[in-house]
């Protein structure tokens, strides 16, 4: 049996989110899909588009016409229902963190991908780690932007024409039709159309770079921490035109969604591992490891690999945990 | 992939910009019509070749954008008014197309309600809530606009006298000259009021959000009967003596007693694949046209609804059909124009060149 170099030391593992429950929403949704098509409808709109589009005039009534703050309300909601998911990911990240190290040194050892493969799988098994952790999270993100994409156009599309589609789309309750057509108008913004003072696009592509600096998962080789680099900037840039091509109202969203996860990934790691310099756009020091520095590199790629602890800092305890078994691990 | 499911999502589609639907005027020797986006044309009602457009290609109108033409234009002593989705309202000479005012009405959001012209005063309703009473001759408001307390986008109707305002809060007002209120209080229906108010033998007609059509004494603004459809009201109903023709959104066209408001059709009308009607239909001869949001053209019998022909015009139809001297002009979005024969369904394509 082949050892993993350096010491195994199991991270510690998220909030449980099984298989049951994945396996469980994929099977409701599978339902829902034969039962819409089976009813002759659409079932992206039937389960997606119409439900969002009424959830949000729901939202607009509860906000006392505010549109732009229902979207608010709505990503909130959103985000606090898909905590676990994210939780389960901002585990899995500093996880990956903590053994950075021990995987570099497993692409230094092994020239043969496949066996290096297979360590690397076995290290993430150990480490209690899902190399696939973070793809909920993020193909929820994807579907409800496209989705409120597609409802913004419905609801607050710019247009009177954008409102003749809408008809079929609203559940005939009074509660909802009588707040439509819905207000527009949100601080400066107008949410059917894109913010020309490029205050929103610029709030957009500042807070993903923030999101995604401080969930990064540290960079083993040189490649990737080529396409970290590129991603740190090329996401938010996207971004940005994306907000300038697109209703308001999905930028709204964007920036309160990226905040919320600012906030979450701010308390998960503790503000003791926080450092407001390592989200500036600078190289990170050559020679220091820092596996468990938010938004750092855990290692740099070209350093020789250290057994593990050597030039190491200690793990810290996150944000609100006590340290437990601290002597007992010591040597 | 998030990155991938974006760019799939902006490719898709873009934001709706504004199209208009005005639907044409005719006059004597003279046929209005919005020919492009934003832009009013007079064309020669004959052979319907272009004499000016609104905003011209010259250096004068260069900085005019109207973005788009809702509601239809109104005509009086050769003047034409027309309120745009910029919020302007401009009167132009009917012989050059020239404005007349020395500035352009400018109301605090989109003009989407065509405008009416009453004696010396000219009524503007706008989205911002507001309805103005301009001075014809200057443009200049005459006094505080009517509160009608949400956007206002149906054409106002003038019945003797008396200004009918539906808005999309769902109140009707009945007005009189110095805008006040005729009846005790508003109608106020369930959801808003999107289509232009008819008054056909002493009832309003009027329909929107809530599903409903209405039928509401003029005299008195209580509801005489409604009908409950599937989708919205909001093409202009049609009235043909005991008849009425609605359509709604969920691509219906509905043949209602004026009377009691009961279905004078065993089916309704209903248009495949139940494309959203918001033009309102035409009589011509004894041919009902009614148009889709698809471009598709139906010929119906107004006695019970059945299909006689259909034509796809591959446009996109938001526009009231129109009755021109025995044919059907049907204004669709881009501009296009296009005559279609009641009888047999026949169409062509109107090829408008600039002046």
């Amino acid at each position: 049996m082949s050892q993993t170099p350096g010491t195994t030391r199991p991270a510690p593992r998220g909030p449980r989110v099984g298989n049951f429950t994945l396996f469980a929403i994929i099977a409701v949704a599978a339902v829902a899909i034969f039962l819409s098509m089976s009813a002759g409808q659409n079932p992206w709109d039937a389960l997606f588009i119409n439900p969002l589009i009424n959830s949000l005039i729901l939202l607009d009534r509860l906000a006392l016409g505010q549109f732009g703050l229902a979207i608010i309300v709505f990503t909130l909601v959103l985000r606090l229902v898909t905590l676990p998911f994210t939780l389960r990911q901002l585990h899995s990240t500093r996880a990956l963190q903590s053994i950075a190290p021990r995987q570099q040194e497993i692409q230094k050892k092994y020239k043969d991908p496949k066996r290096r493969q297979e360590e690397i799988m076995k290290l993430y098994r150990e480490a209690g780690i899902n190399p696939l952790g973070c793809v909920f999270p993020l193909a929820i993100q994807m579907v409800v932007f496209i989705a409120l994409y597609r409802a913004l156009v419905h609801l607050v599309g710019g247009s009177p024409e954008s409102l003749i589609g809408l008809g079929e789309r609203v559940y005939p309750w009074s509660f909802l039709t009588e707040s439509i057509p819905l207000e527009q108008h949100f601080l400066w913004l107008n949410l059917g159309r894109p913010d020309t003072t490029l205050i929103l696009p610029i709030l957009t592509g500042v807070s993903t770079y923030l999101q995604q600096k401080l969930t990064q998962t540290p960079a083993t080789t040189p490649q990737q921490q080529q396409q970290q680099q590129m991603m740190n900037w090329m996401m938010p840039l996207f971004l940005v035109w994306i907000t300038l091509t697109l209703p308001s109202g999905v930028g709204v969203y964007w920036v309160a969604s990226n905040l919320f996860g600012v906030l979450t990934s701010y308390y998960f790691y503790g503000r003791r591992s926080f450092r407001w310099r390592d989200l500036l756009p600078m190289p990170a020091p050559a020679a220091q490891t820092k596996p468990d520095r938010v938004g750092a590199p855990a290692n740099e790629p070209n350093q020789e690999p250290q057994p593990v602890g050597a030039g190491q800092r200690k793990e810290r305890v996150p944000h609100g945990r006590k340290r437990r078994g601290k002597r007992k691990n010591r040597r | 992939m998030l990155l991938a499911g974006m760019l799939a999502a902006t490719a898709c589609a873009r934001v709706t910009n504004p199209q208009g639907w005005a639907s044409p005027v005719a006059l004597d020797g003279t046929l209005l019509v919005s020919t492009d986006k934003g832009k009013l044309s007079a064309l020669n009602r004959e052979n319907l070749t272009p004499i000016w457009t609104f905003p011209s290609e010259d250096e004068a109108d260069e900085r005019i954008d109207l973005e788009a033409l809702y509601g239809e234009p109104a005509v009086s002593d050769d003047v034409v008014y027309v309120g745009a989705y910029d919020g302007s309202v401009h009167a132009l000479d009917l012989a050059t197309g020239r404005p007349k005012w020395a500035q352009p009405f400018l109301a605090d959001g989109p003009v989407i309600a065509g405008v009416v012209v009453d004696g010396g005063s000219l009524y503007v309703a706008s989205d911002d809530g507001n309805l103005y009473v301009l001075d014809r001759e200057t443009g200049e408001a005459k006094g505080q606009p009517f509160a009608a307390g949400d956007s206002i986008w149906a054409t106002p109707l003038l019945a003797d006298g008396i200004l009918y305002v539906a808005a999309v809060n769902g109140k009707l007002f009945a007005l009189d000259s110095d805008l006040r209120n005729t009846w005790d209080e508003p109608f106020e229906a369930e959801g808003g009021l999107l289509s232009d108010p008819v008054l056909a033998d002493g009832l309003i007609l009027v329909g929107g959000i809530g599903r409903r059509l209405y039928a509401v004494d003029a005299a008195t603004g209580r509801e005489e009967w409604s009908f409950k459809a599937d989708n919205w009201f909001w093409g202009r109903p049609l009235v043909d003596e005991t008849t009425v023709y609605a359509p709604n959104l969920g691509g219906r066209l509905y043949a209602l007693s004026l009377q009691t408001g009961e279905p004078v059709w065993e089916e309704p009308f209903q248009s495949e694949p139940k494309s959203p009607i918001r033009s309102g239909p035409a009589l011509a001869g004894d041919v009902l046209l009614v148009a889709d949001r698809e471009g598709l053209v139906y010929g119906l019998s107004p006695e019970d609804g059945s299909l006689t022909w259909s034509r796809q015009l591959n446009a996109t139809i938001l526009a009231d059909l129109f009755v021109l001297d025995q044919e059907v002009l049907i204004s669709a979005q881009g501009g296009d124009l296009f005559r279609v024969d009641p009888a047999s369904g026949s169409s062509r394509a109107v090829e408008v060149l600039p002046p």
